[in-house]
This record gives structure tokens, C-alpha cells and sequence, in this order.
């Protein structure tokens, strides 16, 4: 557990603690001359912080709350009903998992902007176009966003709840309506675990932001930081001192998650655990179904998609010549050029070895935040995980330059600032939060005894964990490790401010194109890596259907 | 510890002290089982034995005490040997099967630990499925096996590695009657054959008397007697320990006279011979405590009360009544023959299955 908590605080703690102290201490690291003061509070206490911060929380409250209600009826669907459309929807969760936000907001903006793919096509409707570019557009797309992690976690408790709950209540007199209240209320660790993180995943978004938020309309936190940042001279204090406040509306999101479930327990995965039979649905029940599923399939996905696709095989797209070439032109310069092609090979390097380390990390984090002892510990890591889901990705890698660059540092032979190792870390630091929550609410259904008996049969805590915790969460294991891959791929903040000289990640890749009017070969670019992704989480998916043993396979799996 | 034993552990607690907050689990409770002794410790929920067993399997520790497992000392302050080197084995009220292991998988994965070969391993598997009845289900998964077959599963993980201690936490609380008698007699069975102690905690009288070779009733974290099944049941050491054993009813009355292992105690109008406690006096205020055993509807007793029939419950055997007296209630009172409700009888009492204790000050 040491090693454990050295990896935690080196990535974690104290690069957002120093950060952090920059606020309060300016002098501390070069950034002023008081060791103690409230003026980059005060700083931004100024209306235009003040007004960006509420449009966050507002942003947050409204996508986590439409994020999470959304998943779970999908949940419930695909995971409880025999509606055709849940293949489709199995399939396209990880697309929507991996497609970062601001390549949902780009792909919507290809369609409907001026000079868009639309507007090639004759059409324009300037009234939509409004309403993406300010909150119910922001608030869009965090939503659809934020619906694949509270799928995750939704879905995962749900495949460990069996069906005599609902059973029961039938039974004893309930309609289908209370059967699903009941089904809710047992799943309100997950349903509670899913606000928790879309929240925290949407007030700390900067790719929507980056795309959707303006000065002039809807400015929303990170858009504000971001200006900070990048203004010159830059204000770290100010900065510092948003991020906090960003924090309390974090803290304020998990007491509210702890209070609901104090003294409730939600243990229900044992052995004695049933699989599920799918309910048969009606004619008219499965039109619904699979219409709500595929309406919500085109919004999230199928829009983006076009507008990615469509844009990539435009020539001359945004542009104002009015020749536009529809053609593969794009694609072969991606294949062709290595300042194309070597961004896409070296994130999916980082992506593997992040993805696997930030899973191992988090299934030991998930397991001590669901533990009844480590009572200290578990606060500790609690707040610092939730913590960092809050810090914007781009103020988290300027962190990691204060920490990493500062003398201790480089006394102590730390020579990482400006190396692949310092990103990685990065990166697995930014994914650890987000991965560890997906795996809360599984750990919660576990059933203490059933390592307890390990223990008692002649196992030691390895084994144990070997032999009976991972296997029994080496789905929701799996799914986490493709999400920790995924978004890592098109990682677009951290990638930005700490990639190392040569070693341009993919999202810098792209974003450099679309930064020089390539909008062609940036959106082919998008293309390759999402297409790569789902490859590597249709093999990884593959294999453990191939390799893993049945009993671990069965686990949670519905009758047909 | 040895790897393989024949012979089971003696156990002995020594001032075991467990607070959960300031709720007192184990209150300075001591105990020695020897080995191959089948000890049951009875008690209702939240006395202690929960806390007592899991200590000893090694999932929790004291705050203070030990436990000794023959001469070792596996708890004390901060030693705890880890629960995979006690050489036990335990069955859970949840069975805790492993829901990813089939039934064979389950009891090979207690045997691991022995390091046997491959062959000898299945051989032993194979006998502990045979054992409990469970040879066909062995590929079967746990959600695929009932409720009984489950915990058959969990008793032959138990005793597949022939452990020096078995702990059983409450086996059968979720299993109906008839499949609970039939398990208990298997793990009564299989348990002696093994050779192992055995730690078997209930908060069903009952179970505890037709398991036990010991029984030791706990309260508050507090063992308030340690014993054979029959003298717990004769001769209860407090009022505690009668009540939590069995009583059909109680009466409250004044001590009239007193002999020596006797005493008379008016009841309003009438008298009844009972059982006394040490220290009672004439004139003193007490309850009688009466066992089941100890009523029937015998003509030719003199220790006998008015009563109406207030239930009949047939039993097989014959029919237990529930009856309404003057000075109280009484269950279970049996007779061959079924006595009407609303009637009439008197019920005779036998004194030496009724045992006066001073009454309690409220």
C-alpha cells in the first residue's frame, strides 16, 4: 500500500495542492510577491468569473441531471428488455465514449456553420445555429457526453442487480412503474455515482467550451481560465483561485452524493445473485424503445459523424471557393504524411500504458472508497479523486509544470518536465478520477464475505484479489480500461500543454491542422482515430469473450 | 500451523474486548473449546457472536484478548496472523460462493492451500461433492444450484482441506424447516467424522441443542453459561439463559415456602410446586419461568392450574396447545389427543422443569 500511496500522491495530490497553493501564496512558486494573501480571490470575484462560473454550474447540474435520466432508461432497455436496438446501442457506447467533446462540437459545427457542410448543400438554418452557439447547445452537448459514463456505471450495477427485487414487488401488488422505482432505488449508489461524475466531468470540460463558449454569448469557467492562461502576462493565481471555487461546487456535488446514502446499503451482487430474463416488449413498447434508442444514436453520434465524415471528404470546406471536390484526398494524406500519421501512432502508445496502469490504480482506489475501514485514507482519496475529476484538464497539466519544474525537483534528479514520461503521468492522473468512479458502484455491489472466504480458505490478500475480486469485476474492468484508452487518445488539454518536443499526440495533431484551415485533413484524422479506437475495443472485447473463463463470463449475462 | 490435521484445534479466548463505537461487542469474554469439541454459542442478535466468530476466522480483531488456536497465539494487540494461515475454514449465512466458480471449482479452491497433486486434488473434491450429496452438480454454477444445494457447496469447501477449525456464522438461518434439519444432521455428521472443532454460532435453541457438545450462551458480549446441552437446559444459571433456551410461559407470584431443592409459590388462588434458584426467601417476589417439557394436561397431577384453550397446532407427533390461565399465557403444551379451543382444562406443571428467579426490579 505504500507504493500505492507514493503513485497517488506524486501524480495526484501534490501537483494540485501546489497548484492550488498558488492561490493562496503567490511567492511560493514565483508567482508573486505575497506569501499570503486573497487577491487573485478578489481578483475573481469580478462579474465576468463570477457569471462564467454560474453558467458552469448550470451546465453541470442540467447535463448531469438529463445525462444520467437518459442512461438509465437506455440502461434499462438494453440491459433488461429483448428491444432489437440494444446490439446497436452495445456497439455505439464506446464510439460515444471515445469521441471527446470537442469532436461532438466540431462535428455539429461542420454541419451548421456558415459556409458548412449544410450551407454547401443550399440549406441554412441560422435559428439552430443560434442555439448551438450558446447554452442549450453547451448544455446539449455535456449531456450527450455525460450519457456513456453514467451508462457505465448505471449499467454495470444493474447487470449485478437480479430480477427478485422487481420480482417482489410485482408480487406483492406493484405495477411495472413501482417494479422500476425499486430497480431505481437500489441502483441509487450508481444513479448517484453517475451525477457525480457528469457533473464533474461537464463543469471541468474544455473541449465544448473551447468550441461554444465566446466571450460575447456564453462564457462558461474553463473558457474564462483558458483566456487567463493564454493572456499574457499570465495569472496563475487567478487561475488557481477559479479552480478552487470550481472545487467547492465539487464538494458541495459529493456531500450532497454522501448525505443521500448515509447508513443505506446497497450490496446485492452475491452468489446467490440470478441472472436476468429480458422482458418481452410489446409491438408498440418496441417501436418506442428502438426509436428512442436511434433518435438518440443520430444526436449523439450520428450528426458528429456526418459532420466529421463529410467534412474530411470535402475539398475546400470553410473556405469560399465554390468548386468543392467530394473525394478520399484527405484519408491518403493522413496515410501518406508522418506529420499525419506519427501523431496517431505515439498517442496510442500513451493510451495503452495509461489505460492499463489507471485501471490497476483504480480498481485498488474503488475498492478502498467502498471499504468500511481506511476511514481517513478513504476521505482523503475520495476528495482528491473527486477533486481532480473537477480540475480542467489544462490547469491540472500546468500543475504538473509547477510541480515537476520546481527545484526539489530537479535536486532530487526528477527530470521529467519536457519528457513522454511527465505526460504519461499526466495522463493517468487525469484518467485515475473518472475510471475509479466508473468502478464504484460495481465494488459496492460486492459482498464482503466472498473475499472474506477466500481469506479463510487459505488465500492471502493477493490471491484473493486475483482469484475472486478481479475476476468478478473484469468486465466492468475491461469497460473501463477501452474508456481510460479511448479518451486518452484524443486527449486534447494535457496533450497540449506538456506534449514533448517530436512527439506530437493525435489531438495536437488534429487540432494543429484545424488550426491551419486543414479542415480536411484534421477531420480525416478524427476519423482514423476513432475508427483505430473501436477496433481496439472490438479486439479487447473479443479476446475476453475468446479467453475468459466461462464463470467470469456469466456474470451478470441476461437469458436470451 | 500443520498443513493437514486429523485432529482439530483447542481453542481458547482469553478477556476478549471488541467496541463498535461505544457499543461493547465482546466484553471481557473468555472461552476454551477443546478439540474436537462441536461447541454452539447461542444468543440473540447483536450479543457478540458474530464479532466472536470473525475474530476468530481472522476477518476482525479484538481491541483486546487473545486467541489462542492450540498453542500459537494468533491475536493479541498486534499480532494477528493472517486468516489463510489459521488452518480453518468457514461457512458463511450468505454461503459466499464464488459466483464465477462452478460448485467443483468452489471446494478445489479451499483445497489449494494443501499444494496436493492435480489427481489426489479432484480425487478429494469429488469425495467432499460425494459427501454432501452434490456428485452431479459439480459443473453447476452457484445461481444454477438452490438454496440448499448452495450451502452443501459451502460445507463440502469447508471440509475438503480437513481443517483444524470449523466455523459455521448462523449456516442454516436461510434455509426452510425441513432442509435445515436435514443440513444440520449432515454437518453434525460431517464435522465429527472430520475430527475438527468446531465453532458453530445460532441464535435458534433448537439448532444449538441438537448440534452442540457444549453450548455456551452469549449476552451483551458476555457468556452467561458454558455447558452441556442438558444442563443449560435443566439447569440455567439465570434468568437469561432460561428464557433464551425455551419457556413456554411465565408466572409471577410470592415464595411461601421453602425446602431445600424446591420451593411453593402462590399465584393468587392457587399454589405451584417449582424448581428454586439459590437465596430465595418466604415472602419474596418472583417469576416462574416454565419449559415446554414441563406442562401437560395430566389427570392425576397436584400441581395444576384452570385453563382455556386458546389454540391447537398439530405437530405429527401429536398436537401443542396454547392456553390461557390466570396468571398468564403457556404455548406448546402437548397431548397426544386434540383438546377443543374454548375449552376447559386444567394444566398440570412439572416442578422440576420450572424454575422460580427473584423478580426483576423495572
Amino acid at each position: 500500500m505504500t507504493i500505492f500511496w507514493l503513485v497517488i500522491v506524486s501524480i495526484l495530490v501534490l501537483p494540485i495542492l501546489l497548484f492550488l497553493a498558488v492561490a493562496f501564496s503567490p511567492k511560493l512558486l514565483d508567482q508573486g510577491p505575497e506569501w499570503f494573501t486573497f487577491n487573485s480571490f478578489k481578483a475573481a470575484a469580478d462579474p465576468y468569473f463570477l457569471r462564467s462560473i454560474w453558467h458552469s454550474f448550470v451546465m453541470g447540474v442540467v447535463s448531469a441531471i438529463f445525462a444520467t435520466a437518459i442512461a438509465l432508461g437506455v440502461a434499462w432497455i438494453v440491459l433488461r428488455t429483448n428491444s432489437a436496438a440494444r446490439k446497436v446501442w452495445n456497439l455505439a457506447i464506446f464510439a460515444l465514449l471515445l469521441a471527446p467533446s470537442y469532436l461532438i462540437a466540431l462535428g455539429w459545427e461542420r454541419i451548421f456553420e456558415r459556409a458548412g457542410v449544410l450551407n454547401i448543400f443550399g440549406i441554412d438554418v441560422p435559428f439552430v445555429r443560434d442555439l448551438l452557439y450558446g447554452p442549450f447547445g453547451i448544455a446539449m452537448i455535456l449531456t450527450f457526453k455525460g450519457i456513456p459514463f453514467a451508462y457505465l456505471v448505471i449499467s454495470n450495477a444493474m447487470r449485478g442487480l437480479g430480477e427478485e427485487f422487481e420480482q417482489a414487488v410485482r408480487v406483492h401488488g406493484g405495477s411495472r412503474i413501482a417494479a422500476f422505482k425499486m430497480m431505481s432505488t437500489l441502483l441509487l449508489p450508481a444513479l448517484w455515482s453517475g451525477i457525480a461524475i457528469v457533473f464533474a466531468e461537464s463543469i471541468s470540460d474544455f473541449g465544448v467550451a473551447s468550441q461554444l463558449s465566446s466571450p460575447g454569448r456564453y462564457s462558461v469557467a474553463t473558457f474564462t481560465l483558458y483566456r487567463s492562461v493564454m493572456s499574457i502576462p499570465v495569472s496563475f493565481p487567478l487561475c488557481a483561485a477559479i479552480s478552487i471555487i470550481l472545487l467547492l461546487l465539487i464538494v458541495v456535488a459529493l456531500l450532497a452524493q454522501s448525505r443521500a446514502l448515509r447508513g443505506r446499503s446497497f450490496r446485492v451482487l452475491s452468489g446467490r445473485t440470478r441472472p436476468i430474463t429480458r422482458q418481452k416488449l410489446s409491438p408498440f413498447g418496441s417501436f418506442v424503445s428502438n426509436a428512442s434508442i436511434y433518435v438518440l444514436l443520430i444526436l449523439t453520434l450520428g450528426v458528429p459523424v456526418f459532420g466529421a465524415i463529410s467534412a474530411s471528404m470535402i475539398q475546400g470546406l470553410g473556405t469560399v471557393i465554390s468548386d468543392y471536390q467530394i473525394n478520399f484526398d484527405n484519408y491518403i494524406r493522413v496515410i501518406k504524411s508522418p506529420l499525419l500519421r506519427s501523431p496517431l501512432l505515439f498517442s496510442a502508445e500513451a493510451a495503452l500504458i495509461t489505460a492499463t496502469v489507471a485501471v490497476i490504480l483504480a480498481a485498488i482506489s474503488s475498492r478502498m472508497l467502498v471499504s468500511t475501514k481506511n476511514g481517513a485514507g478513504k476521505k482523503f482519496l475520495d476528495f482528491f479523486l473527486l477533486a481532480a475529476v473537477g480540475l480542467p484538464g489544462i490547469v491540472f497539466a500546468i500543475g504538473y509544470i509547477f510541480a515537476y519544474n520546481l527545484p526539489l525537483a530537479q535536486k532530487y534528479g526528477f527530470h521529467l518536465y519536457g519528457t513522454v514520461a511527465l505526460l504519461v503521468l499526466a495522463y493517468i492522473a487525469t484518467a485515475l478520477p473518472s475510471t475509479t468512479r466508473s468502478l464504484v458502484g460495481n465494488m459496492n455491489q460486492f459482498q464482503e464475505s466472498l473475499s472474506e472466504a477466500c481469506r479463510v480458505h487459505g488465500s492471502n490478500g493477493i490471491k484473493t484479489w486475483l482469484t475472486v475480486v478481479l475476476p468478478l469485476i473484469s468486465r466492468p474492468l475491461l469497460a473501463a480500461w477501452c474508456l481510460t484508452y479511448c479518451g486518452t487518445l484524443l486527449e486534447l488539454p494535457v496533450s497540449q500543454i506538456l506534449f514533448p518536443p517530436g512527439h506530437a499526440p493525435l489531438a495536437v495533431g488534429i487540432d494543429h491542422a484545424l488550426g491551419n484551415y486543414d479542415f480536411g485533413g484534421g477531420t480525416a484524422m478524427e476519423v482514423f482515430a476513432i475508427i483505430s479506437a473501436l477496433i481496439v475495443v472490438a479486439v479487447a472485447f473479443a479476446l475476453y469473450e475468446r479467453l475468459a473463463p466461462v464463470g467470469w463470463k456469466q456474470l451478470g449475462r441476461a437469458h436470451q | 500451523m500443520s498443513t493437514s490435521t486429523n485432529k482439530g484445534h483447542r481453542v481458547i479466548i482469553e478477556k476478549a474486548r471488541k467496541n463498535y463505537g461505544s457499543l461493547a461487542a465482546l466484553d471481557g469474554l473468555s472461552l476454551t473449546i477443546e478439540p474436537g469439541q462441536f461447541m454452539v454459542l447461542l444468543g440473540p442478535s447483536g450479543s457478540g457472536k458474530s464479532t466472536l466468530i470473525r475474530s476468530l476466522a481472522g476477518i476482525e480483531k479484538f481491541d483486546s484478548g487473545s486467541i489462542f488456536l492450540d498453542k500459537q497465539e494468533v491475536n493479541r494487540g498486534p499480532i494477528n496472523i493472517a486468516p489463510e494461515k489459521r488452518n480453518l475454514a468457514m461457512v458463511f449465512q450468505d454461503y459466499a460462493l464464488w459466483p464465477h466458480l462452478s460448485a467443483f471449482e468452489n471446494v478445489e479452491y479451499a483445497l489449494q492451500r494443501r499444494k496436493l497433486s492435480k489427481d489426489i486434488s479432484r480425487q478429494r473434491v469429488e469425495t467432499a461433492l460425494e459427501r454432501v450429496g452434490l456428485s452431479t452438480k459439480g459443473k453447476n454454477y452457484p445461481h444454477e444450484l438452490s438454496g440448499g444445494e448452495q450451502q452443501r457447496v459451502a460445507l463440502a469447501r469447508a471440509i475438503v482441506a480437513d481443517p483444524a477449525l470449523l466455523l459455521f456464522d448462523e449456516p442454516l438461518s436461510n434455509l426452510d424447516a425441513d432442509l435445515r434439519e436435514r443440513l444440520r444432521i449432515e454437518i453434525s455428521t460431517l464435522t465429527r467424522e472430520i475430527g475438527a472443532t468446531a465453532l458453530y454460532i445460532t441464535h435458534d435453541q433448537s439448532e444449538a441443542f441438537a448440534l452442540a457438545d457444549k453450548i455456551g450462551v452469549i449476552n451483551r458480549g458476555k457468556l452467561e453459561q458454558v455447558d452441556v446441552p442438558e444442563e443449560i437446559y435443566e439447569r440455567p444459571t439465570n434468568r437469561f439463559v432460561a428464557n433464551f433456551t425455551g419457556i413456554a410461559g411465565t408466572f409471577s407470584g410470592k415464595v411461601k415456602r421453602v425446602s431445600k431443592t424446591s420451593c411453593i409459590v402462590a399465584l393468587g388462588e392457587d399454589q405451584l410446586k417449582v424448581r428454586h434458584t439459590v437465596g430465595l426467601k418466604v415472602g419474596q417476589s418472583v417469576d416462574v419461568l416454565i419449559r415446554p417439557a414441563a406442562t401437560s394436561f395430566k389427570k392425576d397431577s397436584e400441581n395444576k392450574i384452570s385453563s382455556v384453550i386458546t389454540d391447537v397446532a398439530y405437530r405429527g407427533r401429536g398436537y401443542e396447545h396454547a392456553i390461557d390461565t390466570k396468571y398468564g399465557s403457556l404455548t406448546g403444551v402437548f397431548d397426544n389427543i386434540s383438546h377443543p379451543r374454548g375449552g376447559r382444562i386444567s394444566v398440570s406443571i412439572d416442578p422440576d422443569r420450572c424454575i422460580a428467579f427473584p423478580t426483576e426490579s423495572k
